[in-house]
């Protein structure tokens, strides 16, 4: 009687086994099918992008750096050549391969979805910049032009990424865009707005955001030689070797910038002292950029610290007439200039 | 119109993609910009503002409720004294309720008796559905009553934004929003309200956080379960003349512990499941707001106290049922009910309970409010749920009778500020995170503290040689 | 007919023509939207119109869901929806987007702006933006008591006169002024009062932007009432906007949002009562 119980037990278990590796859609065979050929879609998606990058810069792509890059074998890294080659979206010579149109417009669908994720990413999801750029490599792949379309208008249309790459348009062409100066080409002394940070090579990157450097600031040169390169931002310095500075790039002030060059962060304005807002920080962007402008929280705006909190933050603000508490993360990326104390 | 067939949507779009880059990166400030400076305009028109009383009075009790040294102090006092009132105000209606409503069930049995309808029928009908009901109306009804319109007021006031603004630090250490001060105080009233109220927070991160950490907050079907401990055990001990505010010293403080755990969950969850940064927090404090006395007895009556007697009422008549039933089928000459309570018991005992209590909170998972009379009734073993006699009375019952210790009133309690949320707030959670993981995960996480919790005191007092 | 007046202003003259219809919403001639900023009092003007008891507490976005109530008016039947409380109607937030959707694709008669009179500024922002949908708008400035007392005063008709469209000071919580806001809301849906809607009018090459966008538009849809603010909307980044556009769908969108919106209130007037 137990005897044929557990027999009867193991048919079921194996049963339930068939169901699992089996079930449509659902099944581990269907599952792993689905993976695979999403990989391959990654690889090809890689390859593309990699080669796009490197014809920009002016070099050519052969097998053994497609295989390097991606970290294949020769043989698939043949195999994915042919492949691409198949599907015309490169042709070979020689031994360099080289974008066709289709392939270039496919690159650039890519590199505009990456771009676009990562704003999605640091404005929306609220990651760390430091952390955007491999969690946007995850989910930039295998997306529809319609898909990154409407991201891109959820977005509304930014025209950069966290970095300060310009973020192609559908059509596949880039806004008219300034990519900046070395900051070590920089002249000395001389203000200049953070305008790009190269995002590779990750560690110098990683570098320059513990350093806490971030597009948008305004920053000039204390000390510049062989070993290192000093900036400070009025307040702070930021000390980076030079290999890592070539990573920051800067532009002069437009006239505008150059009248607002005083401003502070609305954190630092002393409490009951009336100010005026200059702008919105360019790293504030995304849904707290619009929740700021919607309580109208716009440039020229006056707004009057009122309360503070037993714990110094968050702090309440009088802005056309309501009370509105702001964290100090928050109020950091409002700048404002102190107006003259009446009374 | 004849030249409309030129124009597809494609170009319409095409349009807007050549037009958006010649307006500068900012589409979105340059609307707005404008817009306010309209605003502005108009207002400065339209308005005009007398110089000389300019938000005075808003903003000395502004400064005064969220002042660096009152402004916690004022909370706490605030929070105890509605608990004193409600505690002191509950307790005569509650005993006239009880006694009323018992000695209807008396006279209807006996009617009932008395025309010979079967003992069990009568049973079933008024010692098991009806006293359910009585049971619930007498705890839960004064309380609500009280406690509703007083927090009304504060509501309606304006008040809860301060609260929020005063905490916000504690919260924004734990990783979440400042706003879960608001769905908290929701969830005083009832914890599914709480989950609803979380939909003032934008971000989703932080509202989730908010919506599994509600339940940490006692609601009102608890605070009678909390109120009955505290006044029997912690504030029989002390002079009568003091009992009322040391029940009400206990209640806060057990309030206070559910925020803790409120604080160390999220704290726990914003750094695992839910990682991620603080969303831009941006709090409106709405100017203070004569409260209009009509509707708030409206709506702390009418919407509140009776939607959520009504609930209670609903799921107390069928556990009334269920109770009578399982205390009324005998296996070898012991009920059912007694059956169940000596198996739950050795891991009753484990938490500092007892199988008793374990097997009413399982009733209970309906609808909380129905804890205290389940117990008694599995106790008294008289197969229907009883009534409390007086105070006193209760407590030499339980010490006596049933080995209850301090212990047990203070895990009691701790477990039911800890323990799963009833199923409407579990069917709330799931209607509005639109997923069974939520759901589940939050329960998993308040049966999962409340165990661990209880098991720890429990094993620390016992090896500390109290009890 | 049973009128439960629970607001706390028996007595009070608005009663006089206004008949609360509760929930009763099987039958309307009319939709009136309430729309405004969290905080205005918007509930407060809801119960007061309808008789029924939508809570209101003093705290910013109490109000979650959409409510509907019904009000008699010189023998019309209002369908009143009360929206929830936004600053704005631009941004992608949930609250906002039945807002904006339900004023622009389910078409009421009349939108009702509940403005605060004691932050008008901020509360005009709202107002301009609805004002770029819609010219059927009838602005309500409540707290006029509040503002009183914290020595405010509101010149209505500067208000009117710059807005282009009507502005009636109120206090919900008494019914001060309803009686007139009623009047002026049939007014406009009748056009007895003609509306001319401030238009925003931007830096120029916002305007001409814009304005090129909406000739387009208004080609290839001669329907549609509100081409300038799809303009907006499309050069903004409105996923919803565009779809509609691109499918060409946008005329029947008006229609069946319409249709569907009705389904959805009936429904939420069940649900909106938690």
């Amino acid at each position: 009687m137990f005897e044929n119980f557990s027999w009867i037990l193991f048919f079921l278990i194996f049963l339930l086994l068939l169901v699992l590796v089996f079930f449509p859609q659902y099944g581990l065979k269907d599952r792993w099918q689905r993976y695979k050929i999403a990989n391959k879609r990654v690889l090809l998606e890689d390859a593309l992008k990699y080669i796009f990058d490197q014809e920009q810069q002016g070099h050519t792509v052969g097998v053994d750096a497609l295989s390097g890059k991606l970290k294949i074998s020769s043989k698939s890294a043949f195999e994915l050549i042919e492949q691409m080659t198949e599907q015309g979206l490169i042709t070979t010579q020689k031994n360099h391969v080289h974008l066709s149109d289709d392939g270039e417009r496919l690159a650039l669908q890519i590199i505009r979805a990456h771009r676009l994720w990562e704003r999605y990413l640091l404005d929306e999801a609220r990651m760390p910049l430091d952390q955007v750029h491999d969690q946007a490599k995850r989910r930039q792949h295998g997306m529809t032009q319609k898909e990154i379309d409407e991201l891109d208008a959820s977005l509304g249309y930014p025209l950069s990424d966290p970095h300060g790459d310009p973020i192609p348009t559908a059509a596949g062409t880039f806004y008219p865009h300034e990519k900046g100066i070395q900051v070590n080409e920089w002249e000395e002394g001389v203000l200049g707005k953070i305008v790009h940070l190269e995002d590779e090579p990750a560690i110098a990157f990683a570098q320059i955001m513990a350093a806490g450097l971030k597009p948008g600031q305004l920053v000039r040169i204390l000390e510049k030689n062989q070993k290192r390169v000093i900036l400070t931002d009025g307040e702070q310095e930021f000390n980076l070797a030079p290999a890592v500075a070539a990573n920051v790039y800067v532009l002069p002030l437009s006239k505008e910038e150059m009248v607002q060059r005083d401003a502070i962060p609305l954190s630092q304005l002393p409490t009951e002292m009336e100010a005026e807002i200059v702008r919105l920080d360019e790293s504030c962007q995304g849904f707290t950029r619009r929740r700021f402008l919607d309580l109208g929280l716009t440039p020229g705006t006056k707004i009057y610290p009122e309360l503070d909190n037993s714990f110094g933050d968050p702090r309440a603000y009088r802005v056309r007439g309501t009370l509105i508490a702001l964290r100090s993360d928050q109020a950091e990326d409002i700048w404002v200039t102190p107006m003259q104390v009446t009374s | 119109m004849t030249t409309n067939k030129e124009i597809t949507p494609q170009d319409i779009l095409l349009k807007a993609d050549a037009l958006r880059p010649q307006l500068g990166s900012g589409f979105r400030d340059e609307i707005v910009q404008s817009m306010y400076a309209e605003a502005q305009r108009i207002t400065d028109r339209a308005v005009q503002q007398d110089k000389k009383q300019k938000w005075d009075l808003d903003q000395r009790i502004d400064r005064l409720v969220t002042s660096p040294i009152f402004g916690l102090p004022i909370m706490l006092f605030i929070l105890a004294a509605i608990f004193w009132l409600t505690i002191v105000g509950a307790n005569v209606p509650s005993q006239l309720l009880a006694t009323g409503l018992f000695w209807i069930e008396e006279q209807a049995a006996n009617l009932f008796t008395s025309i010979g309808i079967p003992w069990w029928i009568t049973g079933f009908l008024w010692h098991g559905v009806y006293r359910g009901l009585a049971w619930v109306i007498s705890v839960m009804l004064p309380p609500m009553a009280i406690f509703f319109p007083i927090f009304t007021i504060l509501e309606d006031l304006g008040y809860l934004p301060r609260v929020a603004f005063n905490l916000d630090w504690l919260f924004k250490k734990a990783g979440a929003h400042g706003k879960q001060a608001l769905s908290m105080a929701m969830g005083f009233g009832c914890n599914a309200a709480g989950v609803i109220s979380t939909r003032v927070i934008d971000s989703p991160r932080e509202r989730l956080i908010a919506i599994l950490t509600n339940n940490f907050v006692p609601c009102n079907g608890r605070f009678p379960t909390l109120i009955m401990l505290a006044t029997v055990f912690v504030a029989a001990s002390f002079p009568p003349a003091f009992a009322s505010f040391v029940a009400a010293g206990s209640v806060l403080v057990v309030v206070l512990i559910g925020v803790f755990f409120t604080m160390l969950m999220s704290w726990i969850l914003s750094r695992t499941v839910l990682k991620g940064e603080a969303s831009a927090f941006t709090l409106e404090l709405p100017p203070y707001r004569r409260p209009s006395i009509g509707r708030i007895l409206y709506t702390s009556l009418i919407d509140r106290t009776i939607f959520v007697l009504w609930r209670a009422i609903l799921t107390a008549a069928p556990a009334g049922a269920l109770i009578w039933i399982l205390g009324n089928i005998l296996v070898q000459d012991v009920s059912l009910a007694n059956h169940i309570a000596s198996f739950l018991n050795p891991f009753g005992l484990l938490l500092g309970l007892d199988g008793v209590i374990l097997l009413a909170y399982i009733i209970a998972i309906p609808a909380n409010e129905i804890v205290v009379p389940t117990m008694m009734m599995v106790y008294m073993g008289v197969g229907m749920m009883t009534d409390p006699p007086s105070y006193n009375q209760l407590y030499t019952l339980l010490v006596d009778g049933y080995g209850w210790t301090m212990l047990t009133a203070v895990n009691l309690m701790l477990f039911s500020l800890l323990h799963n949320p009833c199923a409407t707030t579990i069917l709330t959670i799931y209607k509005e995170t639109k997923s069974m993981r939520w759901a589940v995960l939050s329960v998993v996480i308040t049966l999962g503290t409340a165990f661990l919790v209880t098991f720890l005191v429990a094993s620390l007092v016992r090896l500390a040689g109290w009890v | 007919m049973t009128i439960h007046n629970t607001s706390g202003c028996e007595g009070c003259p608005m009663t006089a023509q206004l008949e609360q219809m509760g929930l009763k919403l099987d039958k309307f001639d009319r939709i009136v939207a309430l729309a405004g900023n969290p905080n205005t009092g918007k509930s407060t003007l809801f119960n007061t119109l309808t008789g029924l008891n939508q809570h209101t507490g003093n705290w910013p976005g109490k109000t979650v869901t959409r409510a509907e109530g019904g009000y008699v008016f010189q023998n019309v039947r209002y369908k009143l929806i009360d929206l929830p409380g936004t600053y704005s109607l631009l941004s992608a937030s949930q609250d906002e987007e039945v807002a904006r959707n339900f004023i622009l694709f389910g078409q009421p008669d009349c939108t009702v702006v509940v403005t605060d009179a004691t932050a008008l500024e901020r509360n005009l922002n709202l107002v301009l933006q609805v004002l770029e949908i819609t010219e059927k708008v009838v602005v309500a400035v409540n707290l006029m008591d509040e503002a009183k007392r914290k020595g405010i005063q509101v010149d209505t008709r500067s208000l009117a006169r710059d807005l282009g469209v009507p502005a009636i000071p109120i206090i919900a919580r008494n019914g001060e002024g309803v009686q007139t806001l009623l009047s002026t809301i049939a007014s406009v849906i009748s056009g007895e009062i003609a509306t001319k809607p401030l238009r925003v009018k931007g830096s120029a090459q916002f305007q001409s932007a814009v304005n090129s966008l909406s000739e387009e538009i208004k080609k290839l849809f001669p329907g549609v009432p509100n081409a300038r603010w799809l303009a907006i909307r499309l050069l903004d980044g409105d996923v919803r906007v565009k779809e509609a556009i691109q499918s060409g769908e946008i005329n029947d969108l008006v229609n069946s949002q319409r249709r569907s919106d009705v389904q959805f209130s009936s429904r939420m007037a069940v649900e909106g009562r938690q």
